[in-house]
């Protein structure tokens, strides 16, 4: 109702506000309308392609063009010509009238919460604004009309937005920074809503005030001036406004888009309200006040869409210094040239992170670990990248490296909460529970309001099988933030755990219902399914899954299984053998394969399958078990004794125990009388 | 697995007790699933008691020996260890002596699977339910019931403070002949 008339109405000022590309995209998610949100999200990246969260998004969508294209050359061009059209060479401070009318109309149709923000590493903590200067600028000017006199002016403008050497950006700049790149304003716009910001509180107190028109020209033509990408200082560990970005981080999953568009949604339902850029007081600082939170809010959303902010800090340290230098000297122009080469830079890198990212999404996990080493050292090293890697490794189920990146990164950036679940998860996996346990505490005390610190707690309580406990801590991380896809997913283990399948089902759809790609969750689905022995239902469900993800070896295991069960035992092996080949350290596939072999009364090859399987594990005791049952079946009572003994050996479970016993009594009771008094 | 009604299949004494409730991993409680019932109990200090985790609060009886704790599950269950706390020192006469236990698919058809006396217990009591055969590790039944047949120092009522019943865990993947056990077989055999 609200929702669709909000949408309705940013349909009709889309053309005109590039920004709202954006808010339309949260909405068309939230309503479902994938469609129409993927198409706005390439919109929004054709005609800004600095917009990294775009680009994020339309991966974790699934829907995503490959990096080369659209952060081409020709992306650099595009940025090229924005600046030029806003006549951000010139030196002068005042506005062409044009760009004033520009800054007029944009006042409070686009979005503010542009600010694609850079998520920043420990070490240089810039957050760039890739290039969303267009929204940034306008929300600028809109604040910048509460100024007061032209000092206050000044001091508006410098204040929070340290410059790129200030990197604790904790001391406002001095004034005579005001001729600073649109990033610093940016920054104060975007800093200003951030619970740590660095503004002070007098800072925004000139904000509330307004300033006349002439000033406001000024204003903006200071902020046209800039010729690289915008950036804005962040305190180190800026937690407390991770906070509310990592409440809506994404952990590989698109979750973070309502939170992140809901602050845009709402600045832009603020937006019809305006007509002018200087209406009463009251609108606008409540307008301002509403942007600074949407855009704090969309900051620390955007916070996920992190690249490696060190090389931009770099980059834009260098070009920054140079600018600033010019600009000090007297307002030397900034060439448009400049605007290219910076932009091409950026380009550079967001295409390798873009192709990184977009290999993961699709889960060719591989091929992105190869596209993340082609980074640059500095930028490997920064804690986004780090947990990308960690997370690449996850999905090929290779634990020990993933934990390897993930404390890396943790190392990098002890603060940052992206991707900490799925570092939760490789714990879990690794039964490491000493160590998830000093993850959850960290995890807590960084951000109690995060559902991702929730889901680790939840893993370290399920690692000691006390499921109802997890359970009831994944429910609080759903409470949080319900639209964090992998909490529901969790609590779907926890249900399965507990065997309440009805609930368990439940969870597994809301987690679907938020983010159609979460292979997880099809597979849990396909699990409680093979469970209850609705064996079509479960192949279609992980059918899904490995569609989702192809090179899940796991996942090819249990879909091999399901068709065993339906019969389809060629089309079993198949698949078996495929999973063997994708991953040789899988033991698992090939356990099933003698499995199905044996039930189909191929023993030898069962046999063989396992004396393999031998040599990988050598330690496990349901494989020898198996081979035991094997021999029994062929009449060799000295094999499967000692086959038999030897599972025993290895302390299996207590059922297991009592099975296996039972076998050995039984051995010379023909099979089918044996299985018909046992139970199972 | 069960044995005759008049012969009990084993009659053991049980001392002392544990103060800690410690069980193997790879057990799980199995109460929550179940209806609990109870012969008599005086107002106050109902079934409820038994099944609170509060070792304060317990089930006091109020009518003929023997008293009974039925446990009623909606299907089959494998079920393993029986644990009681009684306490001597706090109850006397009110602690259970001679405790029988039952299984069978209803009222009509319980069999004594097992006899304990316990003398002077302090604490959590573990009554396996498992017979001598391998094969017999598991009582695999619709419902239990835990009778106690007489009490300490001849006291008729009797307080039983706390009862959890413990069953195998399933195997985590369905249709699975044996569960694994090392760890690289078990890393790979969920997605989470």
């Amino acid at each position: 109702m609200k929702l669709k008339q909000l949408y309705v109405l940013l349909m009709r000022l889309a053309e005109r506000f590039q920004m709202v590309q954006l808010v339309i995209i949260f909405l068309a998610l939230f309503t479902d309308r994938k469609k129409s949100a993927i198409h706005h999200f390439r919109l929004a990246l054709s005609i800004n392609p600095l917009l990294w969260a775009a680009y994020e998004e339309l991966c974790v969508l699934g829907a995503a063009k490959e990096a080369t294209v659209v952060f081409s050359e020709a992306a650099a061009l595009c940025i090229q010509n924005q600046y030029l059209h806003h006549g951000l060479p010139s030196p002068n401070l005042h506005m062409s009238s044009e760009d004033y009318n520009l800054v007029s109309s944009r006042n409070f149709g686009s979005e503010d919460v542009s600010p694609r923000k850079l998520k920043h590493t420990q070490g240089n903590n810039l957050r760039g604004i890739p290039g969303n200067h267009h929204g940034a600028v306008v929300l600028s000017g809109a604040a910048s009309q509460p100024q007061n006199g032209g000092p206050s002016n000044m001091s508006f403008y410098n204040t929070p937005s340290p410059m790129a050497s200030q990197l604790s950006g904790v001391a406002p700049p001095p004034l005579c920074r005001n001729m600073q790149p649109n990033g610093s304003n940016l920054n104060t716009v975007n800093t200003d809503g951030s619970p740590r910001s660095i503004v002070n509180s007098t800072i925004q107190a000139p904000r509330r005030k307004f300033v006349d028109e002439g000033k406001l020209r000024k204003i903006s033509g200071r902020l046209f001036s800039d010729s690289g990408p915008r950036r804005s200082t962040r305190l180190t560990g800026d937690t407390g406004a991770n906070t509310n970005a990592n409440t809506a981080a994404v952990a590989g999953n698109g979750t973070n888009n309502s939170s992140k568009y809901l602050g845009s949604s709402k600045l832009s339902s603020v937006a019809p309200r305006t007509v002018t850029v200087r209406k009463g007081q009251s609108w606008v600082n409540e307008n301002i006040e509403e942007g600074i939170r949407n855009e704090a809010f969309d900051d620390s959303c955007a916070n996920v869409a992190s690249t490696t902010s060190s090389s931009f800090s770099s980059d834009n340290v260098r070009s920054l210094d140079h600018d600033g230098a010019t600009v000090l000297v007297g307002g030397v122009v900034v060439s448009g040239a400049k605007a290219v080469s910076g932009a091409s830079e950026v380009l550079c890198l967001l295409r390798t992170l873009g192709e990184g990212y977009r290999l993961s999404c699709l889960y060719r996990c591989q091929d992105a670990l190869d596209a993340y080493l082609r980074l640059p050292h500095r930028h490997y090293n920064t804690s986004w990248v780090l947990s990308q890697v960690g997370k690449a490794h996850f999905e090929l189920v290779d634990y020990l490296e993933a934990d390897l990146a993930f404390s890396l990164a943790r190392q990098v950036s002890p603060y940052s909460l992206e991707g900490m679940d799925i570092y939760s998860t490789v714990l879990y996996h690794l039964k490491e529970d000493m160590k998830l346990s000093y993850l959850t505490q960290e995890l807590i005390s960084t951000d109690r309001l995060a559902p991702q610190s929730w889901c680790a707690m939840g893993n370290c309580y399920s690692l000691q099988k006390d499921h109802e406990t997890a359970l009831k801590i994944f429910h609080r991380a759903v409470r949080l933030n319900s639209r964090f896809a992998y909490a529901h997913t969790l609590s779907g283990h926890e249900y399965v755990a507990l065997e309440d399948f009805e609930n368990g089902i439940k969870s597994y759809q809301n987690a679907l219902r938020i983010d159609s790609r979460h292979y997880n969750a099809w597979y849990g689905l396909g699990m409680i399914f093979f469970r209850q022995e609705r064996f079509e239902f479960s192949e279609h469900h992980f059918g899904m899954a490995l569609q989702i993800n192809p090179c899940s070896s796991v996942i090819m295991s249990y879909l091999g299984t399901t068709l065993h069960a339906l019969k389809k035992s060629e089309d079993a092996i198949k698949i078996m053998d495929r999973a063997i080949l994708a991953d040789r350290k899988n033991p698992l596939p090939m356990y099933q394969k003698a499995n199905i072999l044996m039930s189909l009364e191929k023993f030898d090859d069962a046999l063989e399958v396992l004396e393999e399987l031998k040599e990988y594990a050598p330690r496990e005791s349901s494989v020898y078990a198996l081979m035991g049952k094997i021999y029994k079946r062929r009449n060799m009572h000295e094999k499967a004794m000692l086959h038999f003994g030897i599972a025993l050996d290895l302390k299996p479970s207590a059922t297991d125990v009592a099975t296996i016993k039972a076998a050995i009594e039984k051995l010379h009771v023909p099979d089918e009388l044996e299985d018909n008094l046992s139970t199972e | 697995m069960a044995t005759e009604s008049s012969e009990s299949e084993e009659e053991g004494k049980i001392t002392g007790g544990n103060q800690h409730l410690i069980v193997e991993d790879d057990l799980r409680e199995m109460g929550k699933k179940a209806a609990w019932s109870v012969s008599s109990c005086k107002t106050g200090n109902g079934v409820s008691s038994l099944r609170d985790d509060n070792l304060e609060t317990y089930w006091q009886s109020d009518g003929a020996q023997p008293h009974l704790v039925n446990i009623q599950f909606q299907k089959k269950v494998k079920l393993q260890v029986v644990v009681l706390y009684v306490d001597f020192k706090l109850d006397e006469s009110y602690t259970p002596s001679k405790i029988s236990i039952r299984a069978g698919d209803g009222f009509h058809n319980l069999k004594e699977i097992k006899t304990v006396e316990l003398v002077k217990p302090t604490g959590w009591v573990y009554l396996s339910l498992s017979g001598n055969d391998p094969r017999e590790t598991f009582v695999n039944t619709f419902m239990l019931q835990i009778a106690v047949l007489s009490n300490h120092l001849n006291g008729r009522d009797t307080h039983v403070r706390q009862i959890k019943v413990y069953g195998p865990r399933p195997n985590p993947i369905p249709h699975q002949p044996f569960q694994f056990t090392s760890r690289e077989f078990i890393t790979y055999s969920t997605v989470r």
